[in-house]
């Protein structure tokens, strides 16, 4: 290789030098950089540099203060309170044609709609009638040919299930299916069967969102053992950050409770979610001021240790600071 | 800013509630997002004030958009397309203004970005030292010399971690181009701060 190709070869080099560090070279062009770097000490020399000006720009990151988050957050609450609510989907021209006949807006709406009025609704009923039955009669190929669960003879609110599909001697088709019924179970959070069903729910609900309203209905019983139990699992268990804050907001009043303390300062270390570990935060020093809890600070200076959250840390430190504590172990 | 499956899981749900009009979930969704929003408005547009206008506006739009939202691509894709676009039209005012500073006004008072930096090497060279001393004030030069998308690619992928991949998604371009951008921002800088390191 001549001088001149050299040159060429880590003037390229060094040109990729900044993409190899973001991990954002394909394979082929990392190669050339890597074998080259391998033999070439200066372009070695410019990777040295290149890692110093980034660890430069790391320190030029700039956090918004909590304050500014929080005024946010607040600002933003009463601005979407005010705001138009989210705009239904779009009407399809089977809705259009409706609304049009029946003289009544999109549902939810609130609005009488521009349809026909007075006598011609009647009329217009009449017309959708005789569109779904000419639709039925006449078109019957263009169905997808599944079955509902009146011709199928299920009742109506029930879950089915194939289990196993034979044809017949006949030629015809022979379906097992599994039927789920499905009832509504109605009565006070005082009834037993009822709390003994949402304790039942707030554990073994695939539904994070059934899960999340069982633990916030059964926040009003968390003086039971049994219910405080519940919400401690959620809170320690709960796959579900939502249920998990759900659950600390109802173990909020019980935060002097040594058990409940203990299971707060468990998810203070081992919680994933930041928001999660802040309330955490707020639960274990609410009325504290500046009295010192001493089983709390090793917990706190733990945190300090593996804390990525810059919020998170921010709070953590200044509750150590309050304590006179240090942000350290030693 | 990555999330675990499990919590792509919850996302989808909590979307849909929110679709739905459930507005605890939509709160939720913006307490995942809105630490990073925030800090990428701060560090783009170092104006508090000029953050939190980017910061309701995004999630203003995002909340009256979600009905429209289908899922063709990660609702973090989509959140950052809201945000940098905002950003984008914040960065080339400011391009015509010329009001860059490296003093943010915060609530705790003003603070100054080369303070952040901390000159903590001493390799025992006099002149790299003074070097290292006015390289922050440099790099800050360096960044309001590039163009609006140079910075924001630049921001994206240094500061918040996303891949070019992502970074071409939330600005309706493609990875090439945004790798192009990306390549062109270092290029400057290597030029400008090459002496300094």
């Amino acid at each position: 290789m001549s001088e001149a190709e050299a040159k060429n070869l880590c003037t390229g080099v060094r040109d990729q030098l900044a993409l190899l560090l973001y991990g954002e070279l394909s394979f082929d062009e990392e190669e050339i950089v890597e074998t080259h770097l391998d033999t070439c000490a200066e372009c070695r020399v410019a990777l040295t540099r290149q890692r110093e000006l980034h660890v430069a720009f790391d320190r030029l990151q700039v956090e918004p203060p909590p304050s500014l988050l929080r005024e946010c957050r607040a600002a933003l609450g009463s601005q979407w309170v005010g705001a138009p609510a989210m705009p239904a989907p779009r009407e399809g021209w089977w809705d259009k044609l409706v609304h049009l006949i029946t003289g009544q807006g999109p549902l939810g709406s609130g609005s009488a709609g521009h349809g026909f009025s007075g006598f011609l609704r009647p009329a217009g009923a009449l017309t959708l009638i005789a569109v779904g039955f000419l639709g039925a009669r006449l078109v019957p190929t263009f169905s997808t040919g599944s079955l509902s669960l009146g011709t199928m003879g299920l009742t109506e609110g029930s879950a089915a299930h194939v289990r196993n599909v034979e044809t017949g001697a006949d030629g015809r088709l022979h379906i097992m299916v599994d039927e789920t019924s499905q009832k509504v179970i109605s009565g006070g959070l005082e009834d037993q069967q009822i709390r003994a069903m949402l304790l039942a729910a707030a554990r073994d609900s695939t539904d994070p969102g059934v899960r999340a309203e069982t633990v916030e209905l059964l926040t009003a019983q968390a003086a039971s053992g049994d219910v405080r139990e519940v919400l401690i699992g959620a809170l320690r268990h709960d796959q579900n950050a939502g249920v998990r804050l759900k659950a600390l907001q109802g173990l909020k009043q019980f935060a002097k409770d040594p058990l409940v303390r203990r299971t707060f300062a468990e998810v203070l270390l081992s919680d994933g979610n930041p928001g999660v570990r802040t309330q955490a935060i707020d639960l274990l020093t609410q009325g504290a001021g500046s009295n010192v809890d001493h089983d709390l600070v090793g917990a706190f200076q733990e945190l300090m240790m593996k804390e990525n959250n810059p919020y998170v840390r921010e709070k953590c430190q200044s509750v150590l600071a309050s304590w006179n504590a240090s942000s350290e172990i030693y | 800013m990555a999330l675990n499956p499990g919590v792509e899981l919850d996302e989808s749900a909590l979307i849909r509630a929110a679709q739905a009009g459930d507005q605890d979930a939509f709160a939720r969704l913006v307490r995942a997002y809105d630490q990073n929003v925030l800090r990428l408005a701060m560090n783009l547009l170092r104006s508090p004030e000029d953050a939190r206008d980017v910061y309701q506006e995004a999630f203003l739009r995002v909340y009256r958009n979600l009905h429209s939202f289908r899922f063709d691509c990660s609702f973090h894709t989509w959140l950052y397309r809201i945000v940098t676009n905002l950003c984008l039209d914040q960065l080339r005012k400011r391009k015509v203004r010329k009001e860059e500073s490296s003093v943010v006004l915060t609530p705790e008072g003003p603070l100054d970005r080369m303070d952040a930096v901390q000159e903590d090497r001493v390799d025992g060279n006099p002149q790299r030292n003074l070097f290292s001393g006015e390289l922050p004030t440099k790099i800050n030069g360096v960044l309001e010399q590039l163009t609006p998308r140079e910075r924001m690619v630049f921001e994206l992928r240094h500061y918040q971690g996303l891949r070019l991949r992502n970074i071409g998604e939330a600005l309706g371009t493609t990875e090439e181009a945004a790798k192009n951008c990306l390549f062109r921002a270092t290029q400057k800088m290597r030029a400008a701060l090459g002496d300094f390191v």
